[in-house]
């Protein structure tokens, strides 16, 4: 099993350290899953993780100048490894101006990513900055608990408001009650409803928008044979709803949700090169 | 403008007096004062300072003694640099020793573990306003009073709280010391007419100072301060401790690994440099020194405040290593104990062989001085003590029993350093306190401490702190505007 690759540009590692800021802050502990031409990002929705699922998804091609890895085995050409984001997120935060940027998976004391930053010093040679991240490898008989999930059978799928907007209501909201209900319909409408004893707060999103899925079985197109008024609904955990929204560093060029009404909200964040579905499950 | 006057003695003298204004305008008035004998004081204004100074003194009626101390802080930038070396010292420990002398002002550190000092000296030149005076009782001769006291750093601190606002905020900053009522008062002159005045207690006490040799160490670095906050900044914050690995080569700082440690759940950084970015590289012997990290950051923002280069001076693992700055108005030194690689006794075992221990560290034994610890100028044990703790005597001939390691520190490194003031014991009563606290602060087991002693006192006699001061001259202190020569004493 090997794995090495190299940055060299600027603006990728950039986009490379944002990218793992924001799972840092999804998930303290997650599954990183290299194939010859992506990278995964997996937290898988154990009961473990509070019914958490993450799937992140990278093209290599777009921030790596050098990429080779050799997985377990010729006809399972995979890695998977068990890491904490943050010490990778760490070891590329002082890296911002560097000349070159290494990981290499090694096996000194223990498996290891090792981060090797190039920063360029005031003398002839460079100063050289490594980090030994530990990883834990996944064996092959794991694999199968990290598997792509599939789209869940929504009643509603509807484009998100400016992220922003939503980050700043849902953090006042947190401060009033642990839980929220996101509603929304065909009618490009969303609501965010909290509920106390004291009080009760509704904040109203309208022209949303719905994304058009391609329909399979023509069920789930947007009204067809279905009430655009009804609202789909579920109540969620508001901190790990606004962990999703505080991470975000860019905005998305796309952003939806799909809410199955009680079950599971289904968010999408889509980058050019980067897509990030994140699952919460309804509270029961 | 610069004005400059000199005193001392019998001679009757010019005093310069002037009132500080914001602006650029200074108002001098002559006065002439007879001065007492023995009493020195001196009057410097530094170039870009506006104002002045002011002087006086003398002594009451009836023979009271007094002591005073003014230092006033002003300029900016001088006030960010004060604040920052409050915040370097809080990262010792939680009270220091302030220490006023004729030249100027020490600060005075040391952690409950005994493994880390600081001392920080502000040359009287440093402030705008410097004024020790004290007063002789006649009929001794040359014998200045002098204070120093303990301050608890938690109720400093909050005065110095916002060091990069307190430039834009504050407009002057004055010390005074009111012995009657065991009191340092730290007045803050804000925006806007405001006020704020903290009135302190302390506690009188001999401070102590750490004996280290600098010059005696084989390796020395010097770096500008900026070098080493961006190697540091590579490692967590909360990473304890960090290695210092030299070779003729190649400098290497990485964090901390001992045999038990964890590697499935550290996160390891190193960081490599060439030679060639340390502004001065001597290495005369090959080395790694464990160090505390936490305790050198406030040395490195204050240094990065005052923008003067960093010394490292080390020897090898077990020896302290001291990092230092000097320039014409301060000088501070961070003096850390490293970790000994010499042990090799696990900490169950008995304990390992006296002597072999006491090899490594009396290498530096100075020849004729013992160096002492005196926390209180009366508790010195006039003979060596049996260590509680495992401190051997310094003494070559004695050959102490150490005590199983467990908690306790190893034998202390010592190098050699004049002590006159107070003789005695390696150990004194000091030590168990500090043996004691150290029961918690296990990081450091196998930290070697550093050697301390009294502070050098030439001018101290262990005479009664029984201090008058009369409160119409602080009184009248506080209004630079109108300056009354105080009333007479």
């Amino acid at each position: 099993m090997r794995f090495r690759a190299k940055i060299v540009d600027l603006a990728s590692l950039n986009h490379f350290s944002r990218v793992i800021n924001t799972i840092a802050k999804l998930a303290k502990t997650c599954t990183l899953r290299l194939t010859a031409s992506r990278l995964y990002f997996i937290l898988s929705d154990k009961v473990a993780n509070g019914g958490i699922g993450m799937w992140c998804e990278l093209c290599q091609g777009n921030f790596f100048d050098e990429f080779q890895m050799e997985g377990v085995a010729a006809e399972h050409n995979e890695i998977y490894l068990e890491l904490v984001p943050e010490n990778l997120s760490r070891a590329l935060k002082t890296a911002q101006s560097a000349k070159a940027v290494k990981i290499k998976l090694t096996n000194k004391h223990c498996p290891c990513l090792r981060v090797a930053v190039e920063l360029p010093s005031l003398s002839s040679s460079s100063r050289i900055v490594t980090h030994d991240i530990p990883v834990g490898v996944i064996p092959r008989r794991l694999w199968n608990d990290f598997r792509e999930p599939s789209v869940p059978d929504f009643d509603v799928s509807i484009y998100l408001p400016m992220l922003k907007t939503m980050k700043t209501v849902v953090e006042k909201m947190k401060n009033l009650s642990n839980s929220l209900v996101i509603e929304a319909n065909f009618h490009g409408e969303m609501n965010l409803k909290i509920e106390t004893d004291l009080v009760s707060v509704t904040t109203h999103f309208k022209d949303l928008g719905n994304p058009p899925w391609a329909s399979e079985d023509g069920c789930q197109s947007s009204g067809q044979g279905r009430d655009l008024e009804s609202m789909a609904e579920a109540r969620i955990d508001i901190k790990k709803l606004l962990q999703l929204l505080a991470g975000q560093q860019v905005n998305p060029t796309e952003a939806l949700c799909n809410i199955v009404s009680k079950r599971v909200v289904h968010f999408i964040l889509l980058h050019e090169d980067v897509s990030l579905q994140y699952f919460i499950p309804a509270l029961t | 403008m610069a004005v400059a006057a000199k005193g001392q003695g019998r001679l009757q003298e010019h005093l310069v007096e002037g009132s500080f204004q914001n602006k650029d305008f200074v108002r001098l008035k002559r006065r002439k004062q007879c001065l007492p004998p023995h009493h020195k004081f001196s009057l410097k204004c530094t170039g870009n300072v506006q104002c002045f100074l002011l002087s006086y003194s003398g002594e009451n009626a009836v023979n009271h003694f007094f002591f005073k101390l003014k230092c006033i802080l002003h300029c900016f930038l001088f006030l960010l640099v004060f604040g920052r070396a409050i915040h370097a010292i809080a990262r010792i420990s939680d009270e220091f020793w302030f220490d006023p002398v004729e030249k100027g002002l020490a600060l005075r550190s040391v952690n409950s573990s005994r493994s880390a000092y600081a001392y920080v000296f502000f040359s009287s030149m440093f402030f705008q306003h410097y004024c020790w005076t004290a007063a002789a009782q006649p009929c001794q001769k040359e014998k200045q009073l002098s204070l120093s006291c303990k301050l608890i750093i938690k109720s400093v601190l909050p005065v110095f709280r916002c060091v990069n606002t307190l430039e834009r905020n504050v407009e002057k900053c004055s010390i005074y010391t009111n012995i009657n009522d065991h009191h340092i008062t730290f007045q803050l002159l804000c925006r806007h007419g405001v006020v704020k005045t903290y009135n302190l207690t302390f506690q009188e006490c001999d401070p102590l100072q750490a004996v280290f040799a600098k010059h005696l160490c084989p390796n020395i670095l010097k770096v500008h301060s900026r070098l080493l906050a961006d190697v540091m900044i590579h490692f967590p914050t909360s990473q304890e401790e960090v290695t210092l690995a030299v070779t003729p080569m190649k400098v290497c700082f990485k964090s901390y690994t001992e045999e038990d440690t964890d590697f499935s759940k550290t996160m390891l950084t190193e960081i490599q440099l060439h030679p060639d970015e340390f502004d001065y590289f001597q290495v005369g012997v090959d080395s790694e020194v464990t160090f505390c990290l936490k305790e050198l950051r406030g040395l490195l923002a204050f240094s990065e405040a005052t923008s003067v280069p960093v010394s490292i001076h080390f020897d090898v693992s077990g020896k302290p290593i001291a990092f230092s700055i000097e320039d014409m108005v301060l000088e501070a030194s961070f003096i850390l104990a490293t970790l000994s690689d010499v042990e090799k006794a696990p900490a169950s075992q008995q304990p390992p062989c006296p002597s072999q221990l006491q090899e490594s560290s009396k290498t530096h034994l100075g020849k004729s001085e013992k160096p002492s610890m005196g926390e209180d100028s009366n508790t010195e044990a006039a003979a060596p003590q049996e260590p509680q703790g495992n401190r051997s005597a310094p003494d070559t001939g004695s050959a102490k029993p150490l005590s199983p390691l467990g908690k306790h520190k190893n034998t202390p490194q010592v190098t050699r350093k004049a002590v006159t003031g107070t003789q005695g014991a390696a150990l004194g009563e000091a030590e168990e306190h500090g043996l004691g606290r150290e029961a918690t602060a296990s990081q450091y087991q196998k930290f070697h401490s550093l050697f301390f002693g009294a502070v050098s006192c030439k001018e101290r006699e262990a005479f009664s702190h029984t201090f008058h001061s009369l409160a119409t001259a602080s009184d009248t202190e506080e209004d630079f505007g109108n300056m009354q020569s105080s009333q007479v004493f």
